[in-house]
């Protein structure tokens, strides 16, 4: 997560970070002693659940939520569902994160790009793009295709401008020392723009991930077809809260491991870059 | 009343009668949150007469701004007692105004909404605010700026402008934690000239936290030299210039002085290098 | 009053707007493209003029716009406040961080179903929706800029006179403001994404349904029109946030 956990960032507190816990929790128990929020919600969800203050319709027993995830496992429907979930997400993932970061390269390097695509940016990054979804689907119909042009259409925007602030962001005397050392134009893109923008171009694609995965489930959910967001509102229209509840548990751990990856990912690319924060995101 | 300032600064050395901060047998242990502790502050005693102008000198981390900190009530105090006027030191008040090297101004304020801050705090008439931010802003050489956000000025007027409000609240201590470390030379050597000078009208019981040897002797009536990590009480130098002659920089007597504090300090910077290496 | 050269440079700027519109007129009335898919923007225009004079838009934009306000001003309140309070108490940031950290990465689109299962296709389903999807990127803004609030100005604050409330008040919460405010930016976004779908998939009511509504019918004129003022509203409440915002942080130039 956003750089919550982070040590060392100045207090805002009076109280001071360290010293107060047992000795025991920081050296072996600390792990389970922070996730304890955690287990407790489940385990009360499990005992209100159980309790028959709600339904079962309303929440079903955490046990019965799980039971259900473990046959849909067996049966393959579990991981087809998050397969083809994942596959559409990351599909127009890669395509707005190719062509975001070209034409912010684009943009930041030539003038008429500027011009011609910077009003079309900045009217386009805030409008809710969702909206046009039925025209998706009126020209390119119902299937995959128009699935992953949505979600390319709503993630290539962070993309483009964090790759644009991130070359503007690159300090003149790298550029100054790299020609002063002979690079050639070409050189000066992949050697020097590319990787001295990539901090600030990293945190865009790590905004535009979480974005491809809420409109990905948006789409299955409003056009149907397989997928999890799919398989949650047929559930929804069947009154299946079952199928409800284990299709956010699916997608909870599959944005979960999406976006930890990304943090990884980071770490280990900018290992150069000493603050490497991660960005706040959706 | 000049007089008045130089018998005090004659007097330097034997205030343990009008004793107002007594510092005894101080430790502090710093302990991050991620690697091992660290003593900061080692043994310490130290006494402070009321309206002294004590400096204290040291390099860098040798644990005098926690020294600060700890006087100011912003650090708790573990191992020893710190007393201001017979009464130990529970937490921050402000009967101790404190100016940091960074200004922290609130700089979602104007200039006269940052020094009015501590005077609202107070139970006085509004009027009566006004007239005393306007006093300090007027003292400082801040009038004109008074709807500036800290943003909009400069490094010199921001520290001004934060000695403004520390003196608007009337501390009896007043506690600097290198407050002209964050200024280049020209304003710095001003700052020094300026302070010296609200010092002499007003005087109050100063601590002044630097690293810069020429700055403490130039200011202090009193010097107290650290050692490295951890901070320790080197060596405690009474001086008794004249400060209101122009030249004193470049006499004998005050570059000598300065020689002989750089000797001992010279020592402890360098075991503070070697340290973080 | 906007001076000459000004309105030109404006006008310049967003030349390539127009000329996208002037791209789209001129495909569909020389049938580049069917007409079936993109109506000509006259025709969307004028449908779009009729719509505005029903009752029945108005019916439904304000009732978006009734659940979006509330959803996202419980979002930003009590998003916001929990973020300082995490910053602040340290029993609060044990107890809340974890969840905050499990909870942040779901798509929260995945909550459209759960909220229509609890509350029905109604207001107070939508409007639970925008609250829990828009709240955590208000809290994590919120608690990165209390948690770096500077020392220095706290400290200064407490040897000021200040009591540890007034602290709080007066250094811990504007020094969250700046970052609190971009998450709420975040979550303006965001309320219209699940706004709109959450009515296009769940809803008897508002201009997601509407598009829908439209788009069955087969009004693609009247349908595109409706897209075109979802996008213009979120285009503007953008703007006036960002306005807002700005002179909030006014202090900061």
């Amino acid at each position: 997560m956003a750089r919550i956990n982070q040590g060392g960032a100045p207090m805002a507190s009076p109280e001071h970070d360290s010293g107060q816990l047992p000795h025991f929790v920081r050296s072996f128990g600390w792990g389970v002693v922070a996730w304890l929020p955690v287990i407790i919600l489940l385990v009360a969800w499990e005992v209100v659940a159980r309790s028959g203050t709600v339904t079962p319709f309303m929440l079903p027993t955490l046990t019965r939520v799980f039971e259900r995830m473990g046959s849909e496992l067996v049966s393959g429907e579990l991981p087809i569902a998050v397969g083809l979930t994942l596959w559409r997400a990351l599909a127009g993932f890669v395509i707005a994160a190719v062509l975001g970061i070209a034409l912010g390269l684009a943009m930041a390097r030539n003038r008429f790009f500027y011009w011609f695509f910077d009003p079309i940016i900045s009217v386009g990054f805030p409008i809710p793009k969702i909206a046009f979804l039925p025209i998706l689907v009126l020209w390119l119909g119902f299937f995959d295709l128009s699935k992953i042009t949505m979600i390319a259409f709503n993630t290539i925007f962070p993309v483009v401008t964090a790759t644009i602030v991130g070359v503007y962001s690159v300090e003149k005397e790298i550029i100054w020392s790299a020609r002063n050392l002979g690079t050639s134009e070409r050189g000066m893109l992949w050697e020097i723009l590319l990787p001295a923008a990539m901090p600030q171009i990293f945190t865009g694609l790590q905004v535009a991930l979480p974005i491809a995965l809420i409109v990905g489930v948006l789409t299955e959910m409003a056009m149907g077809g397989y997928g999890v967001g799919g398989s949650m509102q047929t559930a929804s229209r069947m009154a299946d809260s079952l199928g409800v509840f284990a299709g956010i548990f699916e997608i909870a751990v599959v944005g979960y491991v999406m976006v930890k990856l990304m943090a990884m990912l980071r770490r280990h690319l900018l290992r150069w870059h000493q603050e490497s924060q991660e960005p706040t995101t959706v | 009343m000049d007089s008045a300032v130089l018998d005090r600064a004659a007097a330097g050395g034997a205030q343990a009668a009008n004793a107002q901060i007594v510092i005894d047998r101080l430790s502090h242990t710093y302990r991050p949150a991620h690697g091992r502790p660290v003593l900061a502050i080692d043994d310490v005693s130290l006494t402070v007469g009321r309206r002294e102008f004590l400096a204290l000198l040291g390099p860098s981390g040798c644990g005098k701004s926690t020294l600060l900190y700890q006087l100011g009530g912003f650090l708790p105090t573990e191992t020893g007692t710190i007393t201001v006027d017979g009464k130990k030191v529970q937490g921050p008040g402000p009967d101790r105004g404190i100016v940091f090297q960074h200004f922290a101004l609130f700089p979602w304020k104007t200039v006269r909404a940052n020094v009015m801050y501590g005077l609202q705090r107070m139970s006085l008439p509004k009027a009566e605010q006004e007239r005393r931010a306007q006093e300090f802003i007027d003292l400082v050489g801040l009038s004109g700026f008074e709807d500036s956000y800290p943003s909009q000025l400069s490094g010199g007027m921001k520290q001004r402008c934060a000695i403004a409000r520390t003196l608007a609240i009337d501390p009896e201590i007043l506690l600097m934690d290198e407050p002209f470390g964050a200024l280049d030379a020209q304003t710095r050597h001003l700052m020094q000239t300026e302070l010296l000078a609200i010092w002499n009208r007003s005087p109050k019981t100063v601590i002044f936290v630097t690293h810069d040897v020429q700055e403490a002797v130039y200011l202090a009536q009193r010097v107290a030299v650290m050692s490295a990590r951890p901070g320790r009480i080197k060596a405690i130098i009474d001086l008794d210039f004249d400060r209101r002659d122009p030249h004193l920089t470049k006499s004998k007597a005050f570059v000598d002085k300065v020689d002989e504090i750089w000797e001992l300090v010279r020592g402890e910077a360098i075991k503070a290098q070697a340290g973080k290496a | 009053m906007r001076s000459g050269p000004a309105f030109a440079a404006g006008l310049f700027r967003y030349l390539p707007i127009v000329f996208l519109l002037l791209l789209w007129h001129m495909a569909s009335t020389f049938h580049l493209v069917s007409t079936a898919v993109l109506p000509p923007l006259s025709s969307v225009l004028s449908s779009g003029y009729d719509l505005v004079s029903t009752a029945e838009f108005w019916d439904n934009t304000g009732s978006s716009m009734y659940r979006g306000g509330m959803g996202l001003l419980l979002a930003i309140v009590i998003g916001g406040a929990l973020g300082i309070a995490m910053a602040w108490w340290k029993p609060i940031r044990y107890v809340s961080s974890p969840l905050v950290e499990i909870f942040y990465p779901l798509p929260k689109s995945a909550l459209i179903p759960i909220t229509a299962l609890w509350l029905g296709f109604g207001d107070a389903s939508k409007i639970l929706l925008i609250f829990l999807g828009c709240m955590l990127p208000v809290t994590i803004g919120a608690f990165n800029g209390a948690r770096g609030a500077e020392q220095t100005l706290i400290w200064s604050a407490r040897s000021l006179g200040a009591s540890r409330w007034r602290t709080l008040l007066d250094v811990v919460v504007p020094s969250a403001l700046p970052e609190l405010l971009n998450g709420a930016r975040t979550a303006l976004a965001l309320s219209f994404i699940l706004l709109v779908s959450s009515e296009m998939i769940v809803a008897r009511k508002g201009l997601g349904y509407l598009i829908g509504f439209l788009g069955d019918g087969g009004n693609y004129d009247a349908m595109f029109a409706v897209v075109l003022v979802v996008a213009a509203l979120g285009f503007f409440a953008d703007r006036v946030y960002l306005a807002f915002a700005r002179r909030v942080l006014r202090w900061r130039e």
